[in-house]
């Protein structure tokens, strides 16, 4: 049995890698979840099968509370006319290809949809490019020829459709968030429903009018930011850089001082000269010259690595004393993240948006293995420098006598030597008397 | 000190000031008033515990939430001061003020203009709250498999424990790596798929495919298919407090988009008044999260808009800063080395450092001990040999190889490792050709880092584990009457 407080530390440490490991784990649980469902067949929302196609007037009829300002409400209406408008257009485009009735009154069930709409109506599925339809060949469904399927009452699309020409005011078409038509397949039996798959139709999906409008106004923003960075204003570099100084001298110090980012980047720099240090040593230790020459020149090596290894030292200890530790504030804030020992530098996080660009699935597992292997062997090296510290003293220090000595040892062995991933056999061979 | 001469140009610029302090404010995330900053400048009051505020959101390393703003002032206070004595900010006077917010608003500006002039805090504070769009890997290795804070309070080992316990969670260690590994490779496979068949797609022809965030919005533009229960409510507590750029995005793949959404409203000051029920389709809002989403980017490009009219108009501040530095009485030069207070940082402090300064003294006494020994026999060998010219021209070629041997291996620690991999995630990016601009990374490099960091770190802990079978075998060989079998082999 370990002593008390080593047990606690030990279990401690283990039980925070075990943590650790639990949590990415979900989170990569949660994104194949995501991954999985877009790759399957995609369904229509459920509350969509059900939804009757709005009319103008359904608004107020809405089954949620009405909580809505009436602002919000033209906002709604004015998306919604113009999805029907939309409708009106392409259902004239199909019936100039001379296509079957069933589509019109399909397509304007699907066209009121618009993502901008009210909860009342659910969109659909992605649209196609709804500008080129009548090239395509008429497409097989999106979900919503399931819809028929599901025996939509018809009566209504009439009216709605009455309501298209009547309403058709005189509002200037927004570029609405509005998902494109879907085009129907009239021929596509609906009958017969296909879903919609990314492998088939992945390249047709278009985004959102809106959406696309944003997002490249808030990356062309990005990019003016990080331009504007790199060719940073002459004057106003010059006046930070005097006005730092200024404040410097301001405060009657000399020197500024050192910043817990430097301390930290100083001690990840001597944790790297140890490692190396360490490993270069045990080479020179290990290696047998064969000539005097050779002889000369390791003797001089490890003198010169004494001595390096000396200034890691005392650097290590300016360090230590220039580091006073106060009872640490009950920060409510959380900490701040770990610096992996191996995480390359104190750079600054960069805020700027780039890329990482691949060109195989292969590659991308190959990265993501490495990452995850260079993480774990962080992980492996910090746990087997804790276990060192702990078990080697508590082996040493036991009484060689009894079986719980050899389990500990057999443990020992196990964890320190071989990863706790195998276990060595002690066999006891008693002198024949 | 003395008062800068004031530009007469400036007069000129008259306007150009005002502009640059209404841009600040609009930049800060909410800022405070540009009567808040002049007021400042004169000391008043009245402007102290807005500026403490913001100092404490432009500090705090982790992203604003309502968690925060609940915080006292004079928490806020205190964190503020330590988190900027830590950075190593020199004024005295900033440590000496009092915590409840009744004076010393133009120390306060003056510290966040010390902060401002440093480094690029707007960029990065607007870099923290961005909503990815893309499927985000991070390049550098935070927080890659860090711990979560404080452990967990089930801790049951209160009293001694078996080492075979030990043993058995190393066990379900191993395991749980093995399970990682299978799962990544398996979400790679699949985000790779989802890269290629939307190939074309994207508006952007930089970009060229959509990314997982992006067809889930269009397979499920109300959000009304959410992901199982307990996985959307674990989601909202891991996903934001993992933070989004600062505290660098733990490895890759989407979070639930629309769950984070939902939080996302938060950061938005004021204009959102409606707490959004994340648990589901909220009853007071109808709106869905695309128009959500379209909100926020909107909102992120006014504050980008703000913040490159601040960078055009910044030297009119500097020079007004500096006027109010004017202001201020010279202090007294302090004591030459204050302390440094590391509060914020606490995972750096002594543990590590402890660990460090062992293994050195360790090496160092090993050293000792192996360099007497051969320089006594060296000596000895030596005094044999004679000292012809040959011998010492020899001696001196030895000696300059090894000095410029040693001076590599010290150049390889000191100097940081080439361009240090930016931290903060990366947009993943599928391109058949693997071209990529000069600003953009490729995995190809990047798999050459990681690999020789790999063989690094297996070399070190190969090292460790032969320095333990050493020991160990120094500690129970002696033993008469066992014979110890080492596990087969590898």
């Amino acid at each position: 049995m370990l002593p008390a407080d080593c047990s606690r530390r030990l279990v401690a440490e283990l039980q925070g890698a075990l943590d650790a490991c639990a949590h990415r784990q979900l989170q990569l649980e949660q994104s194949l979840r995501v991954c999985r469902r877009l790759l399957q067949a995609w369904e229509p929302t459920g509350t969509w099968a059900c939804e009757p196609p709005p009319e103008p007037e359904t608004n107020e009829e809405d089954p949620l509370p009405a909580c809505t300002p009436s602002p919000q409400d033209l906002k709604e209406l004015e998306f919604l006319t113009q999805a029907l408008e939309k409708a009106v257009r392409v259902r004239r485009g199909i019936t100039k290809a001379g296509e079957r009735n069933k589509a019109p009154s399909l397509k304007s069930r699907s066209i009121v949809t618009s993502p901008g709409t009210t909860a009342s109506t659910r969109p659909q599925s992605p649209g196609q490019a709804g500008g080129h339809a009548s090239d395509r060949r008429p497409t097989k469904g999106l979900r919503q020829t399931t819809v028929p399927a599901k025996g939509r009452p018809e009566r209504r699309l009439p009216s709605v459709r009455d309501r298209t020409r009547a309403g058709i005011g005189a509002r200037a078409p927004r570029p609405g968030a509005g998902l494109r038509n879907q085009h129907m397949a009239p021929s596509a039996a609906p009958q017969a429903p296909e879903a919609f798959t990314l492998k088939e139709k992945g390249h047709l999906l278009r985004l959102p009018a809106a959406f696309r409008k944003a997002a490249s106004q808030n990356s062309s923003l990005w990019a003016q930011l990080s331009s504007m960075q790199t060719s940073d204003s002459m004057d106003a570099a010059a006046a930070k850089t005097q006005f730092l100084r200024n404040i410097q001298t301001a405060s009657g110090g000399s020197q500024p001082r050192l910043s817990a980012a430097e301390v930290e980047a100083e001690a990840r720099r001597l944790r790297k000269a140890c490692s190396l240090l360490r490993l270069r040593v045990r080479e020179e230790l290990s290696a047998a010259p064969m000539d005097w020459m050779q002889e000369y020149r390791c003797l001089l090596t490890l003198e010169g690595l004494q001595t390096m290894v000396g200034q890691c030292l005392q650097r290590l200890q300016e360090l230590r004393a220039a580091v006073v530790e106060r009872p640490p504030l009950p920060c409510p804030v959380g900490r701040p993240p770990r610096a992996s020992p191996s995480c390359g530098g104190g750079a600054e996080p960069t805020w700027s948006p780039q890329l990482l660009v691949y060109s195989s699935t292969q590659e991308l597992q190959t990265l993501a293995a490495l990452k995850l292997r260079v993480a774990v062997l962080d992980q492996q090296i910090h746990l087997q420098k804790v276990l060192m510290a702990e078990l080697l003293p508590l082996v040493s220090a036991a009484q060689p006598e009894g079986p719980s000595w050899l389990t500990l040892c057999r443990a020992a062995h196990s964890l320190l030597c071989e990863g706790g991933a195998r276990v060595l056999t002690i066999l006891r061979d008693e002198p024949v008397d | 000190m003395r008062r800068r001469r004031v530009d007469p140009a400036a007069g000129a610029r008259a306007g150009a000031l005002p502009e640059a302090i209404a841009a600040l404010s609009r930049s800060l995330p909410s800022g405070p008033s540009p009567e808040i900053f002049r007021r400042a400048k004169f000391d008043r009051p009245e402007a102290t515990s807005a500026l403490w505020q913001l100092l404490f959101r432009v500090l705090s390393p982790l992203p604003a939430g309502n968690a925060l703003a609940s915080i006292a002032l004079e928490v806020q206070a205190r964190l503020v001061k330590s988190a900027l004595c830590s950075q190593g900010y020199p004024r005295l006077a900033l440590a000496q003020l009092p915590e409840d917010g009744s004076k010393g608003s133009r120390e306060l500006l003056l510290a966040l203009s010390w902060l401002l002039a440093r480094g690029p805090v707007l960029e990065q504070m607007l870099a923290q709250t961005r909503v990815p769009l893309g499927d985000e890997m991070t390049v550098c290795q935070c927080e890659a498999l860090a711990s979560l804070g404080p452990p967990a309070p089930h801790m049951e080992a209160e009293g001694p424990v078996d080492v075979r316990h030990m043993q058995w969670l190393m066990g379900k260690l191993l395991f749980r790596w093995r399970q990682l590994v299978s799962s990544q490779q398996e979400q790679c496979a699949l985000l790779s798929k989802i890269h290629l068949y939307t190939r074309g797609c994207h508006s952007d022809q930089n970009l060229g495919h959509l990314s997982v965030t992006e067809a889930e919005m269009l397979r499920d533009p109300e959000g009304g298919q959410k992901v199982s229960g307990a996985g959307a409510a674990q989601n909202l507590d891991l996903a934001y407090p993992k933070g989004l750029h600062f505290s660098c995005t733990p490895g890759m793949g989407p979070r639930t988009f629309w769950n984070d959404l939902w939080l996302v409203p938060r950061l938005l000051p004021g204009d959102w008044a409606a707490p959004l029920d994340p648990g589901g389709a909220s009853a007071c809002s109808l709106l869905s999260p695309l128009r959500v989403l379209l909100r926020t980017l909107e909102h992120e490009s006014r504050r980008l808009e703000a913040v490159l009219a601040w960078r055009r108009s910044e030297p009119v501040f500097w020079q007004w800063m500096d006027t109010v530095l004017g202001t201020c009485a010279p202090e007294a030069p302090a004591a030459a080395s204050q302390p440094t207070f590391l509060p914020w940082v606490p995972e750096c402090g002594d543990g590590e450092l402890e660990l460090v300064v062992r293994e050195l003294q360790t090496l160092e006494e090993e050293l000792r001990e192996a360099v007497e020994r051969r320089r006594v026999a060296w000596e000895a060998k030596a005094r044999g040999c004679g000292r012809g010219p040959e011998w010492s021209a020899a001696r001196r070629a030895s000696r300059e190889t090894v000095e410029k041997e040693l001076g590599a291996l010290q150049r390889c620690w000191e100097q940081d490792s080439g361009p240090a991999p930016a931290h903060g995630p990366h947009r993943l990016v599928r391109r058949e050709d693997g071209a990529a601009g000069d600003r953009d990374l490729r995995a190809a490099e990047l798999i050459r880092t990681l690999r020789s960091q790999e063989a690094c770190l297996e070399a070190v802990l190969r090292q460790l584990q032969g320095q333990c079978r050493q020991e160990l075998a120094g500690l129970t060989g002696a033993l008469p009457g066992l014979i110890w079998i080492p596990p087969p082999g590898r």
